[in-house]
């Protein structure tokens, strides 16, 4: 009977979740699909068309050992971050409104400050400019 | 020895914060940095650790105690591979031939990245169970305690030697892990402490028997949830020795099944959290007769607490914090038992905990809290050879706690 019950208990919770990742896929506040690009002379060219139905783009150049976030602000500008947590060199996970570490719980806000600890020091950025119809990272 | 590894500690730190200066009056804002890009490269250092004043106030007892202090310390050997160790002293000594105090590894594990979200983990590790198993810093936990739900139901900072996979989906914000490590051990089971003591954490686990877990955790907004669940035996000897004790032996022999669910929610100042666990234990009656440690078939526990930040919202007060909280938790130790098993209703319990949590500086933690108590009777049946000097048992009680605690 408890095994019944403890069954019973993991499908509706199985079920909320699943309810969740389809509510999720209709959201436009979430990341788009990871952009996998490669590194041209220090430089990373996004399309401009990937932030047609969202504000935030996760980029995963190759070879690099951490994504970056790219951001289109309110003023058409660009911000971009790597997804590297300050404290203990961990990945970091996108949530839509900023960026969390599992390893010790640091979260970062969207403009890549810290908001809650332990790391103290703010994401590493990356200039950023518009040419014709990308975006150009500067990794140097 | 402990001594001399204190003061080269203590001397590393030093050199550390000296280079640290050094390099913040030349670079006065360097956000590349890490946190711990250290004089020896490629290995970091961090901790973090808390103490508190605790009053008993219907025993009219009050203690003071260093809980505890854990020195974590990272080493990338390369850009894939990189081992993440913390080590832990409990209760702030250890004497031989005494009680209390404790020095572990709480974790110590290697973690190799297959790309940047997804990696492998193998060693001693915490599996992704609850809220406090990645979120326990006492900077990042309301009030002085951890909460009663994850630390009896949901034993905190659970971690045993296995191997695993965490990951994010590409498409959707989800994340997940699913690991196997090595399992309980049933005849460790103590009345009145859930499965809390079963676990090996690393020390000569039986490896006959076995566990998987897995988590899903999924953002959206301000909101994130999780479910993850466990599944292992709990029984490591041998099939000769089992049999004669009656009990299913074998990786997933007499099986411990653990849910839990939670939701979590900050925005503006404001957050909340709502836990949910349950612990099944189908086969308690036959360790029951095994061992007579009165293991019940099910545990339940869970929680909700709602917190503000009043200096959220104010841009001079922005570095600092100002929390006050209010968690309600309720949990059931035996919430089912088996036939052979007795009840007892002090392991049936509510807690109401309020205070608040000051942070001068994001990495320091200045707590004040209430936690209100109410429990059932105590059983007499359970009652063996009482003390008569023992403290009388009371259903209500409340407890005060001060404290302070750093994460860094």
């Amino acid at each position: 009977m408890q095994r019944r019950a403890f069954i019973k208990s993991g499908c509706v919770l199985a079920l909320a979740t699943g309810c969740g990742v389809v509510l999720s896929s209709v959201s436009g506040c979430s990341p788009g699909i990871i952009y996998k690009t490669g590194i041209i002379e220090n430089k990373i060219a996004v399309p401009l068309t990937l932030f047609s139905n969202g504000k935030l783009q996760i980029i995963r150049p190759a070879g690099m050992q951490f994504d970056i976030a790219l951001r289109k602000e309110d003023d058409t500008t660009y911000s971009s971050f790597l997804m590297r947590c300050t404290h203990a060199e961990n990945q970091l996970l996108s949530t839509g409104t900023g960026f969390t570490c599992a390893l010790h719980g640091s979260v970062f806000n969207a403009d890549g400050s810290v908001t809650k600890g332990p790391a103290e020091y703010p994401l590493k950025k990356y200039r950023t400019e518009v040419i014709e119809e990308n975006i150009i990272i500067h990794l140097n | 020895m402990f001594k001399s590894l204190i003061t080269t500690v203590i001397l590393i730190c030093f050199i550390q914060d000296t280079a640290s200066a050094q390099q913040n009056q030349s670079l006065p804002i360097d956000s590349s940095r890490t946190q711990f890009s250290s004089i020896l490269g490629r290995t970091t250092f961090g901790g973090y650790g808390n103490a508190f004043y605790s009053r008993d106030n219907k025993n009219e007892y009050a203690s003071v105690n260093l809980e505890r202090f854990v020195l974590l310390v990272t080493h990338k050997f390369n850009n894939k591979i990189t081992l993440f160790s913390e080590l832990e002293v409990e209760d702030a000594k250890v004497e031989g031939g005494k009680e209390g105090g404790e020095i572990a590894l709480e974790q110590f594990y290697l973690k190799f990245d297959l790309n940047p979200s997804t990696y492998l983990v193998a060693g001693l590790f915490i599996p992704r169970i609850g809220i406090l198993s990645e979120d326990h810093l006492p900077t990042q936990i309301f009030g002085n305690e951890r909460n009663q739900v994850e630390t009896k139901v949901l034993p905190a900072t659970w971690r045993e030697i296995g191997a695993g996979i965490y990951g994010k989906l590409n498409r959707l914000p989800i994340s997940f892990s699913a690991c196997i490590v090595n399992g309980l051990n049933s005849e460790n089971f103590e009345h009145g402490t859930g499965i809390r003591e079963g676990r090996a954490e690393g020390r000569t686990a039986s490896a006959n028997n076995l566990a998987i877990q897995g988590s899903v955790q999924y953002y959206k907004g301000n909101f994130k949830a999780q479910i993850s669940g466990y599944y292992g035996g709990t029984v490591g000897l041998v099939p000769r020795e089992a049999d004669s004790l009656q009990l299913t032996s074998g990786a997933f022999g007499t099986p411990v099944m653990i849910t839990e669910a939670n939701i979590q929610y900050f925005s503006k100042g404001f957050s909340g959290k709502i836990l949910g666990a349950m612990i099944s234990i189908p086969e308690a009656s036959d360790i029951n007769r095994a061992y007579a440690n009165n293991t019940p078939e099910t545990e339940t526990g869970g929680y909700i607490e709602v917190a503000y930040n009043f200096f959220a919202n104010n841009v001079k007060l922005k570095s600092k914090a100002l929390h006050a909280f209010v968690r309600y938790e309720t949990l059931n130790l035996n919430s089912n038992i088996p036939g052979n098993g007795i009840i007892d209703h002090t392991l049936d319990q509510q807690h109401i905990v309020t205070g608040i949590n000051y942070l001068p500086n994001p990495n320091v933690v200045v707590k004040m809290d209430v936690r209100f108590q109410h429990t059932g009777n105590q059983n007499p049946d359970l009652l063996i050879n009482p003390s008569p000097t023992a403290p009388k048992y009371y259903t209500d009680n409340s407890f005060f706690n001060l404290g302070i605690g750093v994460a860094f």
